[in-house]
């Protein structure tokens, strides 16, 4: 399945809701999309999974490429309300050390101004 | 003026029309006509010359008649359009009575356009240049397919090649270390794959397993893997991390082998068999295939979740230690063998393959690692792995000293 992006600024960040599949196919759509956030200087970015029906290898590592690029940069990548296969998914690879998990945005937030 | 008509005429030569016409009066004449416009022009005097002609010829554009004896135009269209050989070759249909049923069904049957008998000179030259622009044309995709085909061929080949080496860095099946047998199956799913295990002689009753899987498709997985392969050769672990402790090697790795530019990575397990202590000790990176088999029917998957290599050079990967008994069997595995779907798409996944191996029993090892194939074949429904599939089989046999 083709995934969809769009992105939704909130105080001190971005959200980019993502809907459709993280894999393979789609990484480059992705990768631009996020590339594009991390250019113009977003220090954090919240992706909204809640849409996100699977995640393959492909994608683990483009979501651990990312955390990666935002930290290299002092910024930080956080998740919000994945489903359950994907949740899944993530907790076999531990993800959520380098991605925080949250299943509402206001938590999300708190959590970067805590940071800062 | 008259030197640049030559010109013309010498080029629109090259291009060759052939017409397959049993009456003589109407062939000579539409010879001579197509001659002066410049074309080469090979005449038939029946379908059967006709194909003939066709074939050793190859011409541009073939003008037929459609009221022969024996094969009469539609005839001889519908044999071309048959012959693999024959049909692209684009066929302009002549007929002294045009109407629309006829066409249509002259055309059902394989002709590309029609002329009627009656037509004007300008007519004629006109259809003749869009049939000999379509030929062109189709000229032009064949030869670019078949320059891609040869391309395609020359990159196989070295695809094969490139398979081959990386089969033989597989270790040989048999006695491994006096009292371990170990074997296994490898099916990548390109020819070339991204997943690769090996086995590592550390001396003294003490052996390396290890089982790799780099993400991502095509030639680049297979190049990481053999690289890895190489960091964890022997003397190359003696030398960079001092110690034959898997957790120790995979924090070495994990430093040595940093996510590629595109996120690829790689997850593994490795394993340290000690007969001396009769101790399995393991450390996993994202790997979640592995378990044991015990010789009392015990079975241990031996995952815990952390990171894949490269995710993080911070992180320290720990080794866990599991008592052996003589009997008890290690599989290490890629996921590409329990993540098959069937025509449904359902996976066969861990559970299944568990209940297979345990159905087994105590059969020879070489049997339930080639059995546990073979179910994983019959669940997808056919022979070609949408993924790398490796397997490896070791078992601690009673004749331990």
């Amino acid at each position: 399945m083709a995934m969809q992006v769009k992105e939704r600024p909130v105080p001190n960040g971005v959200v980019l809701e993502l809907t459709g599949d993280l894999t393979y196919a789609n990484r480059e759509q992705f990768k631009t999309a996020v590339e594009a956030i991390r250019q113009k200087g977003c220090r954090h970015l919240i992706l909204n999974m809640s849409e996100v029906r699977f995640v393959d290898s492909s994608g683990l590592g483009l979501l651990a490429l990312v955390s990666q690029n935002f930290k290299l940069g002092q910024g930080k990548v956080s998740m919000l309300k994945p489903q359950s296969y994907v949740r899944e998914i993530m907790s076999l690879a531990n993800i959520q050390k380098l991605i925080p998990v949250y299943d509402n945005e206001q938590d999300a937030l708190a959590s970067q101004q805590r940071a800062a | 003026m008259p030197s640049t008509s030559v010109e013309q005429t010498a080029q629109v030569a090259r291009q060759t029309v052939l017409i397959v016409d049993d009456e003589p009066t109407a062939r000579i004449a539409l010879a001579a006509r197509l001659k002066r416009m410049g074309y080469r022009v090979i005449e038939a005097v029946d379908g059967k010359s006709g194909l003939d002609a066709l074939r050793r010829e190859r011409p541009d554009l073939t003008i037929l008649d459609w009221m022969m004896p024996e094969i009469d135009g539609p005839s001889f269209c519908e044999r071309v359009r048959q012959d693999p050989e024959l049909l692209t070759s684009q066929i302009l249909m002549m007929t002294s009575h045009d109407q629309p049923e006829q066409i249509a069904e002259g055309l059902a049957r394989g002709a590309d356009d029609f002329l009627s008998k009656a037509a004007s000179k300008y007519e004629i030259t006109a259809r003749v240049q869009s049939g000999i622009r379509a030929a062109t044309l189709i000229r032009r995709l064949e030869d670019a397919t078949g320059e891609i085909r040869r391309k395609q061929e020359v990159l196989e080949r070295e695809l094969q090649s490139a398979a081959r080496y990386v089969e033989s860095l597989l270790p040989a099946p048999g006695i491994v270390l006096p009292g371990v047998q170990m074997v296994h199956a490898y099916r990548p799913s390109l020819g070339l794959g991204g997943d690769l295990f090996n086995i590592v002689s550390w001396g003294d009753g003490v052996l390396g397993l290890y089982l790799l899987d780099a993400s991502g498709h095509g030639v680049s997985p297979a190049l990481r893997s053999a690289s890895l392969s190489t960091f964890l050769r022997r003397g190359n672990l003696l030398r960079h991390v001092g110690s034959t402790d898997p957790g120790s090697i995979l924090t070495e790795a994990n430093k040595q082998f940093p996510l590629t530019e595109d996120g690829n990575y790689f997850t593994i397990i490795f394993a340290r068999l000690d007969m001396r202590t009769r101790t399995l000790s393991y450390a996993t990176a994202g790997h979640n295939g592995a378990f044991l088999q015990r010789a009392s029917g015990e079975f241990r998957w031996m995952t815990r979740p952390n990171l894949p290599l490269g995710f993080d050079a911070s992180t320290v990967y720990v080794t866990t230690d599991l008592t052996i008994a003589p009997g008890d069997r290690l599989y290490l595995l890629s996921d590409g063998l329990y993540e098959v779907p069937d025509a449904s798409g359902e996976l066969w996944g861990q559970d299944r393959l568990e209940e297979t191996i345990r159905g087994f029993g105590p059969r020879p090892l070489t049997e339930v690692v080639a059995g546990s194939i073979e179910e994983a074949i019959r669940w997808q429904g056919h022979e070609q792995f949408p993924d790398d599939v490796a397997l490896m089989g070791v078992e601690v046999t009673a004749a331990v000293v």
